[in-house]
């Protein structure tokens, strides 16, 4: 602790003692940047004679342009060239079809409107404020979803026998360890530069509090941790802690500790009543344009005025000729579409690479979960299923729909190796290691490897730090008329709100555009 | 009647401003839904699309086409954990009934598209050398071989058949012993040697679909 300044001491505190205490100060102070109510675009109205506007891709990015376009008098029209609207924005019932590549899929979920699985976008957190907006402009009615719940569980298999542990025991040791370092840290005042007695009176103070330490600033347990017994009619026993030395060596802290500091990921969070695809049915509501769906585009080629767009549907190849367009197909997917870009903008599409997300949705016969008290919240494990999503809705009711496996990046590819049937299967073996007789629960399921999605082949695209430098702002900027769109045009690509802010800025852009024109200044 | 005629073949006369649009008439062949998947990957009208490894089938004879899309359906191709596109490709194939493979791979057959760029270096010289060997099968001109089950060479991204050449030099593929041509190919290229050796042939075969 010698070469630990006194700064970064209080720094590191701040790191260990989470991300809550932090954001709180930081909201009171007013330091957080890009919140608070989105303002209404205020677009200008299209010039006489109707704009034309060809918008491709029917995911969040392509029907908020509609929407707001379509509102001030453009003449939009939407091609979509899947089987369906929503585009990533996707929740599963029973009967709809998952076209992954070779292996299409139909949910097998009961019929009922609570028995579905948000396959994509599941969470909204409040200061996304753009998708807070449209929420509530499209009346789409939201409710909280508990992401992180203390009575969920870390597990691994390779430690502590493979129990899974409640986050809450884990959490509540975790802290009154490290807050007995630090009490033992100030017992010596072993900083290079000392703290006053003032600082370390408080900081005493602070460390007993967060990490619930004795009189004596040692750390013998806590009712934070959950009572091993009582508590009710009797007074509750405090449990035993973990041995340190076993908790750092466990690797929980991977999982276990973490997972809520993010800030997108910071409670509470919220969801859309009845499947995120309501905010997808909000605005097919409230928009008028066509939506061309089976449509997939054959050429885009920039004209001197305008832009042709060329697509096939029922066995036809179309033509649309339009003033502008908004184009949200992967950008991975374009060097496979004819076009006449310039290099610099083609190779800048080339250069955001594709990620790739995998999720599985099981239909569970009985809620299990909450007889052992968990009421929505993941439980994380070392497993390859990654985390186990229990529903915030529906509690009490017979049946739930459970997340059964959420893969990231490469670990997707693992589960796209297997057929449908075998991935339930993992997730079934996976999930006895956590809950007793899990698999014998799952009545159904679907899996979504969006790196097989028909049309999509990937999600949440980013680029190499290089080439953002040299791409980003090229490939954001129009060519043309011509405007790429979508999450994988922004820097929080796999996020609704990525998604609803690109087209934001395509749109105050255009807006720019038509403002200077009519002013005589374009 | 050729199953052929179920694609309406559209002959658009397009003119684009790119140079890569060199050609005016622009044969557009409309695949039937359940193809459309094709495309997804390798792009319009199977023009390529190195950004996801797929190469340009544009023009494949449909025999081979046919013949190809059976070796992944059997697991000759797409199952060695080395080759990640073709392990992308085998539920495709697999999917595909009898039928639908005659049906794919005349669509296939039926495209058209500008002949892929160049993307890597070699020595045409020493690749024309070494290329005598690969002519015995694929031909002088790299127009394939119907009899021999050898396939024409010329229209194929330069990446895809240096990326195939080292697959069968490293065995991951042309390794299943039911795959007779496979194996008899991994066999061959054997005969030339090095990386280099392979960077200069491949070299050498782009320039054979210059005119």
């Amino acid at each position: 602790m010698k070469n630990i300044s006194r700064r970064n001491f209080l720094g590191m505190v701040g790191a260990a003692g989470g991300s809550s205490a932090i954001y709180k100060t930081s909201l009171a102070m007013g330091l957080l940047a890009d919140t608070g109510p989105m303002a209404m675009l205020d677009l200008q109205r299209s010039a006489p004679g109707r704009k034309s506007v060809a918008i491709l891709g029917a995911g969040i990015a392509g029907l908020t342009i509609a929407y707001e376009l379509e509102r001030v008098g453009y003449d939009c029209t939407i091609i979509e060239a899947s089987h369906r609207v929503g585009g990533r924005n996707l929740t599963l019932r029973h009967g709809d079809i998952v076209d992954e590549m070779g292996q299409r899929q139909v949910c097998n979920f009961d019929d009922d409107p609570e028995m579905y699985f948000n396959a994509g976008p599941a969470r909204l957190p409040g200061h996304h404020k753009r998708s807070m907006h449209y929420c509530k402009a499209l009346q789409v009615p939201l409710q909280i979803k508990a992401n992180i719940n203390r009575a969920a569980y870390t597990h691994d298999t390779e430690h502590f026998d493979g129990k899974p542990m409640r986050l809450a025991e884990y959490i509540a040791d975790a802290r009154g360890f490290l807050s007995e370092l630090l009490s033992k840290a100030i017992d010596k005042n072993a900083f290079d530069q000392p703290l006053s007695e003032e600082d370390q009176l408080r900081l005493r103070d602070f460390v007993r509090s967060y990490g619930d330490l004795d009189e004596n600033g040692r750390y013998k347990g806590t009712s934070r941790a959950g009572y091993a017994s009582g508590g009710f009619l009797s007074h509750g026993k405090i449990k035993q802690p973990i041995e340190f030395s076993a908790l750092l060596d466990s690797n929980y802290w991977r999982r276990g500790l973490s997972s809520s500091e993010n800030f997108d990921w910071g409670e509470p969070l919220m969801e859309a009543v009845g499947g995120m695809d309501n905010i997808v049915r909000g605005f097919v509501r409230n928009i008028k344009s066509p939506i061309v769906l089976h449509a997939q585009v054959q050429a885009i080629e920039l004209q001197n005025q305008g832009i042709d767009v060329y697509y096939n549907h029922k066995g036809e190849r179309k033509k649309l000729h339009a003033d502008y367009c908004f184009n949200s197909i992967p950008t991975h997917l374009m060097k496979g579409i004819p076009n006449n870009f310039s290099k610099d903008y083609n190779d800048g599409l080339s250069a955001l690479r594709p990620g790739n997300f995998f999720k599985i949705g099981l239909q569970i016969r009985e809620r299990f979960w909450e007889r052992e008290g968990i009421y929505g919240g993941i439980t994380n494990t070392n497993q390859r299923i990654n985390q186990i999503w229990y529903p915030s809705h529906g509690i009490h009711s017979q049946k739930g729909v459970l997340l059964g496996a959420y893969a990231f990046w490469d670990q997707s590819n693992f589960f796209e190796r297997m057929t449908p049937e075998e991935r339930i299967k993992f997730a079934g073996d996976a999930g006895n290691k956590i809950h007793k007789g899990y698999a014998d629960y799952i009545e159904a399921g679907v899996s979504i490897p969006w790196g097989r999605m028909n049309h999509m082949m990937g999600c949440g695209g980013r680029m190499s730090p290089e080439d953002e430098e040299t791409y980003f702002e090229l490939i954001r900027q129009p060519e043309g008329g011509h405007y790429m769109v979508g999450d994988q045009i922004s820097f929080h690509s796999s996020w609704q709100e990525g998604a609803f802010a690109s087209a934001e800025y395509a749109l105050l852009d255009l807006d720019q555009r038509v403002r200077a024109t009519a002013t005589g200044m374009g | 009647m050729r199953n052929a005629t179920r694609f309406r073949i559209i002959f658009a006369l397009i003119v684009f401003a790119g140079s890569q649009w060199a050609s005016a008439e622009d044969v557009a062949v409309i695949p039937p839904d359940e193809l459309v998947y094709c495309t997804v990957c390798h792009g319009i009208q199977m023009r390529g699309n190195q950004n996801i490894l797929a190469p340009r089938l544009s023009e494949m004879a449909d025999w081979y086409v046919e013949l190809q899309l059976n070796a992944f359906k059997n697991g000759w191709r797409g199952t060695h954990e080395a080759d990640l596109p073709g392990m992308e490709m085998r539920p495709m194939a697999a999917a595909l009934s009898a039928s639908q493979i005659t049906a794919a791979a005349q669509f296939v057959n039926a495209t058209r598209s500008p002949l892929p760029e160049k993307t890597i270096d070699g020595d045409i010289a020493a690749g024309k050398r070494n290329y005598v060997s690969c002519a015995v099968c694929h031909g002088e001109n790299g127009e394939g071989s119907p009899v021999l089950h050898a396939p024409a060479l010329t229209g194929l991204d330069d990446w895809y058949l240096i990326t195939q050449l080292r697959n069968y030099r490293d065995g991951i593929r042309g390794s299943n012993p039911a795959d007779n041509y496979g194996v008899q190919m991994r066999a061959t290229v054997q005969i030339l040697g090095d990386d280099q050796a392979m960077l200069d042939v491949v070299r050498y075969i782009t320039t054979l679909h210059s005119d």
